[in-house]
């Protein structure tokens, strides 16, 4: 933690009567803390600039006459530095009962209730009560600043960390401070709304209730929350997230660290990919557009895809495709392929996913499918593309397909003798299905997705399956069975050490074991 | 009256009723012996809190017994270890549910102890804690010794007990709101105030139960009845006490004299004046003697700490520890937030470990519980006084009549929720 | 509680025996390499000064994730000089086992049963070694950090000829 490279400049620093040697230019506020000296702070943040305006991390450093914010501080050699002193102990809890001072008592109504850095530093290192009589200054409470968030002025501890999330990060800067003392308030610049698209990262940073994401309010208690760690999958950046859940439902999700993806942030339109997962889902099994036992429904799909094959060998043609999904992860795309290409000897191999959209320098990819990169490494070519495919199926160059996910694909149904598909929405396609079976969706899924720089990055399945739902490379395995090839895979981790066997890229990547997900209620007392 | 059976053809013994010269009749050679099994409980109206004796009898004799316990086993440990520190209380009233105004105290101390608040606990919540104890305590007493005389075929001395302890109950039901799972302490204190006329009325009520118990006295000390199936049956002997971890009035009378209130003093028992009655010969009579003195020296207790409890608070002021008033938590934000995280997260306890002690009903109550630094406990073990006292009636009972299970079983007082937990 | 057992245990016994001792919260605390568990505790028992002849408690602390996963950790007492010691014994996760303190203290019978039935750690030279709060069919040992609390357990089998 502390040691380094011996390349790097080392200097020495003495915290709270103990030495440390740490590299030159560390920031004092992380030093402290990675030493154990728990300094508590509001305003600063790993990602953004330091303003040391909440004066809470304030520590003695020899020869000074004044506190100094250790946020805006770097070390030098043979700093001393105090973190524990009654004195240093008497400051903090005086900044806090400025903080506090004005701060409304909206504990019981306030989302942030739980997760909250003012309660939590509250409690760890003050416990003096109000001096006011209780008169505290009003604010406007319920500010409609945006299209996803909501204001609340009088919570706001005036930290600026929005401000700079705007500014800094989103490049939009569309908060401000206005007024002075003790009615500062935050609020849009002039002719400004908060809706730039990494708007939600402000409820994130944002240490106490002020600014509440519209659809998270009121929903749940954070307490009730589990997260599990896991990738988004609206784009090919690939930000790291979490994924919080409550009673097997979604209520958010929220961005994880990631230095090299998406540092500490993550878009808004991410963060709502997660209502997809519970609306309009297959969970039982049909054939031909009705509820059917799951084994007859693998035994009807097998049978279908075998009389098209036998009918192609018969005829000496190739019109039986698979398709393939930019949004399904590696293993489901790897047993696909080990299925149709190197069993079933399919030779007409389609990718789809989403249509490409709007892009940014900061985050967002014009690439909407999270595993296209996975699928061009995975799938040998020739890999015909969408258009190609609904010109296919319309010339009636191909007519049976197996499908895996691609939900909205439109196709000449009619055209098509036999379509086999694995599909985790209902719509059109399950409609017109000869066999659907239901898998699950990414947020079901232990797996893998390559990013549009060929990162691997492992996905976490934060809820378990309803009805007959399974991961895609399970029901390729059952299908498989019934057709004579082998593709017996217990885990995912299996078809992981059969793909990273095959595929270079996934070769150094390290599968792991599954999360367990880490109860919300832990984070603050048990971490 | 002799009378003479003539034997079949063949037979090879002539036996005569009423004669002495049986002496030569070998028991084990003509009459082969079998024992027979004998389960009593789990179901059994004289098992308290439910306990399955695997008894092999040999006619009316028990040769070998096997003390099944576990059917009132509810997880303690396992939820304490998943609740935050204030929210154990209600699950120590389940304890030793007879008395447990006592287990809320030990527990309330050996967290106490962790947060090294124990000596700053205002001095009136620490008469109010030995006040409820002993009330609790001669509850407890009152029950054991009612029950085991009704199990006797003494049904008045039960009524008269059982309405003694009713009138405690009433008192305690006024003080915090519930007739058994009380609920009533807190770590920094203890939850509410003395209700007014409350002393007066525990006063005169000792008054009465003092009565009650000398009615039970005159009925059951001298009666033949009593004594006979009490006498010498289901002796413990003194040294075996300390190796089998007797502790309470068990092990009292056997003569070990070891109370925890005497002999380590915590809350303000070192100012109080009474006695620690000690047996003799560890039967059971000896603890139903024990017993019966030891109300009467609580009532003592009582008597001193109502004279001398100070004015003052009776919780600690720190709202760390002990939840703010709720006037203030309403109007600032301060001891809002220290309610809503003293209840949400809990209260947090340094990391550390403890073993605490206070004398309970039934002998030494420990507590030992380690802390990880959170708002819950990592570990929180109950050390029930009579998991160890039912031990020894595997070596206790065998040589004994069945008809001397029922005292001897019901003067150790087990109580199935302490043992079990 | 009293320094005088401690004092006496560094005197008597190697740093291979006697691996730590403390004293917090006026507790006084001793940590025994398993393989002297017996001896340790013979000499507390048997030593004139010390007689620690009350025995007190006996339990587990799953340390999870810690190695040695589990503590046995015994209170003992002294009825005569009023005094006061808990030993702890590290034990690892795979098959934890110690030797019983049965053949001194026939207390430990029960305490030692509980805590199999509890943790899974077997005592050596137990009489009797069985559950003794749970039922002999249970599967697992629930105090474990591992072990959820909403776990469910198998039914009962039904005896042969029940309905």
């Amino acid at each position: 933690m502390a040691e380094s490279t011996p390349t790097q400049d080392l200097v020495t620093v003495v915290i709270d009567g103990k030495e440390h040697k740490l590299p030159k230019g560390t920031n004092l506020l992380e030093a402290c803390r990675s030493v154990g000296a728990d300094v508590p702070y509001f305003c600063y943040h790993k990602g953004l600039s330091s303003p040391a305006v909440c004066r809470q991390c304030l520590v003695d450093v020899k020869g000074s006459p004044k506190p100094v914010p250790s946020c805006y501080t770097s070390v030098a050699d043979k700093m001393e530095v105090t973190t524990n002193s009654p004195k240093i102990l008497d400051v903090r809890r005086q900044m806090l009962e400025f903080t506090l001072l004005n701060h409304p008592i909206d504990c019981p109504i306030c989302d942030k209730a739980g997760e909250c850095s003012l309660q939590k530093h509250y409690f760890d290192w003050d416990s003096k009560l109000a001096r006011n009589e209780g008169i505290k200054v009003r604010k406007a409470k319920v500010v409609d600043v945006g299209k996803h968030i909501v204001l609340d002025q009088e919570r706001c501890i005036l930290c600026t960390r929005c401000i700079r999330v705007c500014d800094e990060v989103a490049k939009a800067p569309e908060l401000t401070m206005a007024d002075r003392g003790s009615h500062q308030i935050l609020t849009t610049a002039p002719g400004h709304r908060l809706d730039n698209p990494y708007s939600l990262n402000t409820v994130d940073v944002c240490p106490v209730g002020a600014l509440t994401a519209k659809d998270f309010r009121f929903s749940r208690r954070v307490w009730e929350l589990s997260a599990s760690p896991s990738v988004c999958p609206g784009c090919a950046t690939g930000c790291n997230i979490e994924v919080h859940v409550a009673r097997g439902e979604i209520h958010r999700l929220v961005p994880r660290e990631n230095p090299d993806v998406n540092k500490f942030w993550m878009c808004d339109e991410g963060r709502f990919e997660y209502k997809a997962v519970h609306n309009n889902r297959l969970l039982l099994a049909q054939i031909g557009g009705k509820r059917a036992p799951l084994d007859r429904a693998v035994a009807e799909a097998a049978r279908v895809l075998r009389e098209a094959l036998a009918a192609d060998a018969k005829a000496d043609r190739k019109k039986v495709g698979v398709v393939f999904s930019a949004g399904a992860t590696n293993e489901d795309t790897h047993a696909l392929a080990r299925l149709a290409l190197d069993g079933l000897k399919f030779e007409r191999a389609y990718a789809a996913g989403r249509a490409f959209g709007w892009s940014d320098t900061i985050l967002v990819s014009a690439d909407k499918n999270p595993n296209t990169v996975g699928v061009q490494r995975i799938v040998p070519p020739p890999v015909r593309t969408e258009r190609d495919l609904l010109s296919d199926v319309a010339s009636g160059a191909v007519d049976t397909l197996l499908v895996l996910s691609n939900e909205r694909l439109e196709v000449e149904f009619g055209k098509l003798r036999a379509l086999v598909v694995l599909a985790s929405h209902r719509g059109p396609l399950v409609d017109a299905a000869s066999v659907a079976l239901p898998i699950a969706t990414w947020a079901e899924s232990d797996g893998t997705f390559t990013n549009r720089d060929g990162r691997v990055q492992r996905i976490h399945a934060a809820l378990g399956t309803r009805g007959d739902v399974m991961p895609a490379w399970r029901a390729l395995a059952l299908l498989g069975s019934k057709l004579s090839i082998n593709l017996a895979y217990a885990s995912a981790a299996e078809v992981f050490s059969d793909a990273a066997a095959r595929h270079d890229f996934m070769k150094d990547v390290v599968f792991g074991p599954p999360a367990v997900p880490v109860e919300l209620r832990f984070g603050g007392s048990r971490g | 009256m002799a009378a003479e059976i003539t034997s079949e053809p063949g037979s090879k013994r002539r036996v005569v009723f009423g004669e002495a010269d049986v002496s030569d009749f070998d028991e084990s050679a003509e009459v082969p012996v079998e024992s027979m099994p004998l389960r009593m409980g789990p179901s059994h109206p004289a098992m308290h809190g439910t306990i399955r004796m695997a008894l092999e009898v040999d006619g009316e004799k028990i040769r070998t017994c096997d003390i099944e316990i576990g059917y009132l086993h509810r997880c303690f440990e396992k939820e304490a270890e998943a609740a935050t520190w204030t929210q154990i209380f209600p699950y120590t009233d389940r304890l030793n549910y007879v008395s447990p105004m006592l287990n809320n105290v030990g527990y309330a101390l050996a967290v106490e102890k962790l947060l090294d608040i124990d000596q700053k606990i205002p001095e009136r919540a620490q008469y109010i804690r030995v006040i409820v104890g002993e009330v609790s305590r001669i509850a407890d007493h009152l029950t054991c010794l009612g029950a085991s005389a009704m199990e006797l075929g003494a049904f008045t001395v039960f009524f008269y007990l059982i309405k003694a302890r009713e009138w405690l109950w009433e008192l305690l039901e006024e003080i915090s709101g519930a007739r058994l799972t009380h609920s009533y302490v807190r770590i920094g204190g203890v939850v509410g105030d003395i209700p007014e006329g409350w002393a007066a009325k525990l006063l005169s009520t000792l008054g009465k139960v003092r009565e009650a118990i000398g009615d039970a006295d005159k009925l059951l000390t001298r009666n033949k009845i009593f004594r006979d199936r009490m006498d010498g049956v289901g002796i413990i002997a003194k040294n075996d006490a300390a190796g089998w971890g007797l502790t309470g009035p068990v092990a009292r009378s056997t003569g070990l004299d070891y109370d925890v209130r005497k002999d380590h003093p915590y809350l303000v028992y070192d100012r109080f004046d009474f006695d620690v009655p000690v047996g003799s010969t560890g039967d059971n009579f000896d603890r139903y003697a024990v017993r019966l003195e030891e109300i009467r020296q609580s009532m003592r207790i009582l008597e001193q700490a109502l004279a001398r409890i100070p004015d003052g608070q009776i919780l600690i002021d720190d709202v760390r520890v002990a939840l703010p008033a709720k006037r203030e938590t309403y109007n600032s934000i301060e001891a809002m937030i220290a309610h809503f995280k003293m209840i949400m997260d809990g209260l947090h306890v340094p990391p550390g470990e403890i073993y605490s002690f206070t004398e309970g009903g039934n002998g030494e109550l420990g507590f030992y519980i380690v802390s990880d630094g959170t708002g819950r406990p990592w570990k929180c073990r109950v050390r029930p006084p009579c998991f160890a006292n039912l031990a020894i009636l595997n070596k206790v009972l065998p040589g004994l009549f069945i008809a001397d299970v029922v005292p001897t079983f019901g003067m150790i007082n087990m109580i199935g929720g302490e043992c079990d937990r | 509680m009293a320094k005088i057992i401690l004092d006496k245990l560094l005197e008597r016994f190697t740093g291979a025996e006697i691996l730590e001792t403390g004293s917090q919260h006026g507790n006084e605390w001793a940590r025994v390499a398993p393989a002297a568990w017996l001896q340790v505790a013979g000499f507390l028992l048997r030593d004139p000064a010390l007689q620690m002849s009350m025995f007190t408690d006996l339990t587990c602390v799953d340390r999870l994730p810690r190695e040695p996963r589990f503590d046995v950790v015994v209170h003992l007492y002294s009825v005569e000089q009023k005094h006061r010691v808990r030993l702890l014994a590290g034990l690892p996760a795979t098959d934890p086992a110690i030797a019983s303190l049965v053949s001194l203290w026939p207390g430990a019978n029960w305490f030692e049963r509980e805590a199999f039935d509890m943790y899974g750690v077997r005592f050596e030279g137990h009489p009797d070694l069985r559950r003794i709060l749970m039922y002999p069919e249970f599967q697992g040992y629930p105090l474990r950090k591992d072990y959820p609390k909403e776990k469910r357990q198998p039914l009962l089998r039904r005896l042969p000829g029940s309905v």
